[in-house]
């Protein structure tokens, strides 16, 4: 019997390059006669180009040729273009030129004028939304998208929803989208504690280590991109769609990718710039983005200034919400993380009554995109301390409160309170008690030693985890091989070979033996899944599930018709077919695939399922013939969300004298259905939980309002956490109780592990603090301090970028 | 003139062996010239195109400069002798255990080991506008971004503003400060030797640096007299992050204490003002008190008479209160 | 040289800031060409100055033996000035030069105590002393011509005695006091740039393109006053000058000086009221020959 590979560690097929150095990421390769560009950025938030006088540039020697929004297809507004005539946020992309090397290209940008006329910018939303208040785009400063119409618009709240507020409070004008469930004045009526908070969550750079780098060339009439980009197949399409080219005109190459966290799902556009300038000049492009640029025109997560309302029964159960989220939406496409805030607020909480209102303003700050559990992480971080004060207040333990509101099988999200695959929340909760040891540290909290306070954290995160549809691509060779082709990426989570390990779990196929294929659109992938939401291990176990039954149901097949009786006699494992009563008649997958291609059809890819998308049936087509193919599409289908969730404890010790805050332990617990790769679940619950922790203490944007100019461009500066930040003691668990509606049961778990760490330090912060939220991310030391000190904060309640 | 930023223009690269050859092509180059010791800040400068010398000075081959050696009257320290080396240097961990603690606390292990003691006391502010190359005063402009209604000034001075409100980011200029260390100074002229306390400057005498190098001066060494070799220390850097990062305020004390009193004392704060502070009237108000809590809470208060917080900076009046307080209190670091 | 210096604004806009420091080196050779020239032509080349007329001849004899040119109050405004006016060019050029000391709080208060004089000058100008006494009406800048074409040996005319102030002192003050009050006007607004007990800094107040209108006149007439003020250093030195440079200490000229440079129709020092230092003050005379107490700024 083959070793049973889901659930075990394993070493990832592209770890040994990765540690030893020999990967090749984009900007690491090179093509004769190659040409590196740079980029000209606007140094306005907001402006116009009246005119560009590049002669200068394009004398000097070496200097071949530049590229400005003019020469880039048109895009329909809100969306992005790599170039721009009009600079929506200081850092965007004006023009590119190409020279025989990076010093001559940088050279030659200094020496191009560009006549900017200067517009009026705005970086705040509450901003815009006041009456006569500046707009981002000269179009409006909103996106309305509703099933018939979508269209710009300005929206500006009343002086009187302003004044109603007052200044510290968030004004909750006319929102953009709205939806309640049950009856919250009665859900209010019904409480015994109101609690009204206005939150303000930071807008945060995604800072992946690898910068968003391409190189480019073109071989009669194909286009090759070496790109950084999360997923593989789909950025294949995006590219070809997005440069009107022939699907089969674009290969996308883009085997190791140095992180994205939702910034690179499908590439970015600035890599149309390399693959633009190539066809112009006729040479090899390279542009390798360097990280201060990463931070104007790489990513980020939209933040939020918000007001949330709420009620709980004495026994801690929640009877109402009301939520409103303003969310800084930066200049281009409308970010749905808003909206996705107030599903995950009314699943983590299921109360008896909710209204959520939103609206997503367009800012001159730099472009939005998914950020690791985006939405989720924002709320999660912003609301669960809000339950902690509300359990303080009610003298109801923390957990406990999460037990009474937490969602199970039963549970429902968003206004159409739609239904959940599955949810083990009390599983978890129980799990992480006990593994964190909550009943003893809870007797620590507000203890005090010297000047430092030890306070103690939990915090529920979910988050969707997992979508369907699918296709799964599987060849076994004549060498008794199996290669899966996957058209995933591979953005560092390891599912790219995971996954695959279902179908060769499946087909009883020794992991030694099976190669997985990825990366390299040349190389035949298949149709997949966006490496980002924590789809990939949901939709590609059962992708690669429905593969590897396919490929199973042919071998036995083959062996039926080769040594006799019907293919259910027929058994796989350890790289052979064989007769269940008699095992030792049979045949080697190797054979079985020589036999394949003899008989051809759709036992070697020739004849192709009718449902499988077009890029699996190019894939399939190039590959037919070479052994025995599985191919298939994943329709298993599901009724409801698959959701994940993430319980993460924490404690602190918050120093009176400094504020400084040492976090002292970390346990994270996940229902995530069945573990398919547990060192990969540890890697996701505690990086995306350190990537909490910087979202709680330290990481921010600052801008100067005066010039609308960010500053935290380096790593320095925009204080990502450091491997001090992260504690020593740092523990993980599942529940490991498997989905019940996707095969293998396993659910995606990238996304939650980040609000869980975000939320649990906060929390615990809060604890140290004797129960005082300060309604803010990040909890830097001068809040703190200024807290314990009893000194006015540093920042307004509702101040950003600051 | 379009901006670029991250991409280091051509410049001449000079690898001197000796001091001489130094000092001699720092005085041919004059402010062209730049003297590049760890490259941690010059290339930070570099990288952005902000400082654009036309002559760099790579100190990294004059074996004299680098080094510990003890002397009759204390140690010197090679200016370009890594802050790794300091941080675990033997002699300075047992007798100037405040420096090492200072220079452990800067940044990363990979960076102290490429930064050098020199280079972190002649280093430049990280003011972000100044950093971004905004033309304020310390730029040769006329304004101070930084210090404007709206300004982002979480990180910048209480004390010492003239015009420009950066403060000094070393983490070692403190610990030398407060151990009485001389910077030894050298130019085509000859030597001189100048304490730490004067080495480091504020706007008001000139806005446009942070030590009174001026081109073609070159830090050679920094002596660590006797004086207070043993004594009770204490140094303490409280930042946003617990790595790579520069201090929101740090503090460095040494004092001799005889009977529970204090003898002789000497405290510096930094992350306050331009330029590493000396409290003196912390120290004529505590000797000979007591080493108790009232003295150090007394003292924690006199430290902070007469600060001035801009619009985001106030936290930074009672953290240097409690810093200074926790330096005096008697606890050793 | 450089005139201006530029820099580029966080927009990447091109913005002036001040004026280059070579025009402060320039105003220096500037002032300094200007003595040598004037006296080597004194020296070498001006026809002589006829001796002053005749003492006997004139009616001078109830003029008293000590003239008041400069009331107590008026000689401690100009020295107040003066003290001002130096602590502003010593600490505006010395750091350029390369003496460094913190000299921003010292500038701006040396320019509050400019402001006081200057206001109190004025105000007293205005209400308690002869206007008018600075005018300068046809006549003088006929004579003023004169003067010049006889300086440069063109004219042989005789000189006409001045009444209290001759034409130089006049313009020099018009000039010095428009230079001055450009100085002050721009120094006032960039009062917007440091802390004070009434405000919070605040460089927002204009655009950079005003405020670097604003650096540049300041700059300019700082270092038009370098050189307005050798010369007039230079001037208060020589000898033939001297006298007047002691009235500005002591207050007062002697007889033979007043008949000498003076034309007691034009300045009628009164007759029937010898004059003392305490009590010269607070006369004045109706007519236009009355006129006192207003010597030229600087």
């Amino acid at each position: 019997m083959a070793e049973k590979l889901i659930g075990k560690d394993i070493t990832p097929p592209d770890l040994v390059a990765k540690v030893t150095g020999r990967a090749k990421y984009a900007e690491d390769f090179r093509a004769d006669g190659m040409l590196f560009a740079k980029l000209l950025s606007s140094p306005m938030p907001h402006a116009r180009v009246r005119r560009i006088d590049a002669s200068a540039a394009l004398s000097m020697p070496g200097v071949v040729d530049i590229l400005t929004a003019d020469d880039l297809p048109e895009v329909d507004a809100p969306g992005e273009r790599a170039l721009t005539n009009e600079p929506l946020y200081e850092g965007e992309p004006i023009l590119a030129v190409a020279a025989v090397d990076e010093t001559t290209a940088a050279d030659a940008i200094e020496r191009i004028n560009v006549d900017f006329e200067q517009l009026p910018f705005v970086l705040d939303p509450l901003e815009s939304l006041r009456p006569g208040g500046p707009n981002a785009r000269t179009e409006g400063n909103v996106y309305h998208i509703s099933q018939d119409l979508r269209e710009f618009r300005t929206l500006k709240w009343t002086a009187a929803d302003l004044t109603e507020a007052g200044e510290d409070r968030l004004p909750m004008g006319e929102p953009q989208v709205e939806w309640a469930v049950g009856d919250t004045e009665a859900g209010f009526a019904e409480a015994d504690l109101i609690l009204d908070e206005t939150i303000v969550h930071q807008s945060l750079t995604h800072h992946p280590m690898e910068p968003r780098s391409s190189m480019a060339y073109w071989q009669n009439g194909k286009l090759f991109l070496h790109t950084s980009t999360q997923s593989t197949a789909q950025t294949r399409v995006a590219v070809a769609r997005a440069l009107d080219l022939e699907l089969d005109d674009v290969v996308l190459i883009g085997e190791y990718c140095g992180g994205g966290f939702g910034s690179k799902v499908r590439g970015s556009p600035i890599m149309h710039v390399p693959a633009l300038l190539s066809r112009k000049t006729g040479r090899p492009v390279m542009m390798r983005i360097t990280l201060y640029e990463e931070n104007s025109l790489g990513r980020a997560r939209p933040g939020f200034q918000a007001r949330a309302r709420m009620g709980w029964r004495s026994d801690g159960r929640v009877t109402a919400i009301d939520l409103y989220v303003v969310q800084d939406n930066g200049p281009y496409d409308r970010r749905s993380d808003f909206t996705t805030a107030g599903n995950v607020a009314s699943l983590s909480y299921q109360p008896l009554s909710m209204r959520f209102r939103g609206v997503s303003v367009f800012t001159n700050t730099p472009p939005r995109s998914a950020q690791r559990a985006p939405g989720g992480a924002q709320i999660v971080g912003m609301l669960e301390p809000i339950m902690d004060k509300a359990a303080r207040e009610l003298g109801v333990d923390r957990v406990a409160m999460r037990r009474i509101n937490a969602p199970d099988n039963n549970g429902w999200v968003g206004a159409n309170q739609g239904n959940l695959t599955s949810a083990y929340v009390r599983e978890a909760l129980d799990k992480g008690v006990e593994t964190f040891g909550w009943e003893v540290k809870k007797q620590l909290s507000g203890q005090r030693e010297g000047t430092k306070v030890t306070g103690v954290g939990v915090a529920l995160s979910p988050y969707v985890g997992g979508s369907i549809g699918f296709d799964g691509l599987l060849v076994i060779r004549p060498d008794g091989r199996l290669h899966v082709h996957q058209g995933t990426g591979n953005l560092g989570t390891h599912s790219f070979a995971d996954t695959a390990r279902v179908a060769a779990e499946i087909l009883g196929m020794p992991w030694d033996r099976v190669v997985v294929v990825w990366g390299d659109t040349s190389k035949h992938l298949a149709w997949s899944s966006v490496q980002a939401g924590s789809q990939t291990i949901h939709a590609h176990t059962r992708a690669n599930h429905a593969a590897g039954m396919d490929a199973k149901r042919k071998l036995q097949e083959i062996a039926a018709r080769d040594l006799g009786g019907s293919p259910g006699d027929y058994e796989t494992d350890n790289g052979r077919v064989f007769r269940r009563s008699n095992p030792s008649q049979g045949m080697s997958f190797a054979r079985a695939a020589r036999r394949a291609i003899q008989l051809g059809g759709k036992y070697s890819g020739q004849e192709l399922p009718s449902d499988i998308h077009d890029v699996t049936v190019r894939s399939a087509q190039a590959l037919a013939g070479q052994g025995l193919m599985g191919v298939a599409k994943d329709n298993y289908g599901r009724e409801g969300g698959t959701w994940s969730f993430v319980v993460g404890f924490a404690l602190v010790e918050l120093d009176v004298e400094t504020g400084q805050v040492d976090l002292k332990e970390y346990t994270a617990v996940a229902d995530c259905g069945t573990v398919i790769h547990p060192r990969g679940l540890a890697a996701q619950l505690h990086g995306g939980g350190v990537q909490g922790f910087g979202i709680a203490r330290s990481q921010k944007w600052v801008f100067d309002p005066q010039w609308g100019i960010p500053f935290a461009k380096r790593f320095y500066t925009a204080r990502p956490p450091g491997i001090l930040d992260v504690p020593l003691e740092m523990h993980w668990g599942a529940v490991e109780i498997p989905d019940p509606q996707t095969p293998v049961g396993a659910k995606g778990i990238g996304e939650p592990p980040v609000g869980a760490g975000s939320a649990a330090i906060a929390s615990a912060i809060a604890d140290a603090l004797g129960g005082q939220y300060l309604c803010r991310t990040p909890l830097t030391n001068d809040m703190i301090l200024a807290a314990l000190e009893g000194r006015e904060q540093p920042y307004r309640p509702l101040e950003i970028h600051s | 003139m379009a901006l670029i930023r991250d991409m280091i223009p051509a410049f001449e690269l000079f690898q001197p062996t000796s001091v001489e050859d130094a000092t001699s092509l720092m005085e041919r180059y004059g402010e062209d010239g730049w003297v590049l010791a760890g490259g941690l800040d010059s290339f930070d400068w570099f990288k952005d195109r902000i400082k654009r010398p036309r002559a760099v000075i790579d100190l990294g081959n004059v074996a004299e400069l680098r080094g510990v050696r003890s002397t009759e009257d204390g140690l010197e320290i090679g200016a370009m002798t890594t802050l790794t080396e300091v941080a675990s240097h033997g002699e300075i961990t047992r007798s100037y255990g405040i420096l090492a603690q200072a220079a452990a606390k800067v940044a990363t292990p990979q960076i102290r080991n490429q930064a050098t003691l020199g280079g972190n006391v002649a280093q430049d502010t990280r003011c972000w506008y100044y950093r971004s190359g905004w033309p304020c005063y310390r730029a040769g402009g006329n304004i101070c971004y930084a210090d404007a209604p709206t300004a982002m000034n979480r990180e910048h001075c209480i004390f010492g503003a003239d015009r420009c409100v950066a403060v000094n980011p070393s983490d070692t200029a403190p610990a030398l400060t407060a151990l009485d260390a001389k910077m030894v100074v050298r130019n085509s002229g000859g030597e001189r030797v100048v304490d730490a306390e004067d080495f480091f400057i504020g706007p008001g005498i000139d806005i446009t640096r942070m030590t009174i190098m001026e081109p073609g001066d070159l830090l050679t060494s920094i002596r660590i007299p006797t004086t207070w070799a043993g004594a009770r220390f204490y140094f303490e850097k409280v930042e946003d992050r617990k790595s790579w990062d520069f201090a929101l305020v740090s503090v460095a004390s040494a004092m001799t204490v005889n009977n529970g009193r204090i003898e002789q004392v000497r405290v510096v704060v930094n992350g306050v003002a331009p330029y590493p502070m000396r409290l003196d009237n912390v120290e004529a108000q505590v000797r000979g008190r007591p080493l108790d809590d009232e003295t150090a809470t007394q003292a924690g208060e006199t430290a902070i008479r007469g600060a001035k917080a801009l619009r985001h900076n106030d936290y930074k009046l009672p953290l240097m209160r409690n810093l200074v307080r926790r330096s005096l209190r008697g606890e050793q670091a | 040289m450089e005139f201006f210096r530029r820099a580029t604004n966080p927009w990447g806009q091109d913005v002036l800031v001040g004026i280059a420091w070579d025009l402060m080196w320039a105003a220096v050779i500037v002032g300094v060409l200007f003595v040598v020239a004037h006296a080597i032509y004194v020296w070498r080349l001006a026809p002589k100055e006829e001796p002053g007329a005749d003492l006997a001849a004139e009616p001078g004899t109830n003029v008293p033996e000590q003239v008041v040119r400069h009331t107590l109050s008026s000689r401690l405004f100009h020295w107040l000035m003066t003290a001002a006016m130096f602590a502003l060019l010593i600490t505006a050029f010395f750091p350029v030069i390369g003496i460094r000391f913190p000299w921003v709080t010292i500038h701006w208060i040396a320019g509050i105590g400019l402001v006081l004089t200057i206001v109190y000058h004025v105000v007293r100008a205005t209400l308690w002393q002869d206007f008018w006494s600075m005018w300068i009406d046809r006549k003088e800048i006929q004579e003023g011509t004169a003067d010049v074409k006889r300086f440069l040996g063109r004219s042989t005319v005789p000189q006409r005695k001045a009444g209290k102030y001759p034409l130089d002192h006049k313009l020099f003050h018009h000039v010095i006091a428009a230079v001055s009050i450009a100085a002050i006007a721009t120094g006032l607004l960039m009062m917007f740039r440091v802390d004070t007990p009434f405000w919070v800094r605040n460089p927002y107040v204009l655009s950079d393109g005003l405020w670097g209108v604003v650096y540049v006149l300041h700059g300019l007439s700082g270092v038009a006053l370098i050189t307005m003020i050798t010369a007039h250093i230079y001037f208060a030195i020589r000898p033939e000058k001297l006298w007047i440079t002691r009235s500005m200490i002591n207050g007062w000229i002697g007889r033979k000086e007043y008949l000498a440079h003076h034309d007691p129709q034009r300045w009628v020092v009164a007759p029937n009221a010898p004059q003392t230092l305490a009590g010269a003050g607070s006369s004045t005379s109706p007519s236009q020959s009355a006129q006192q107490d207003k010597q030229p700024v600087g």
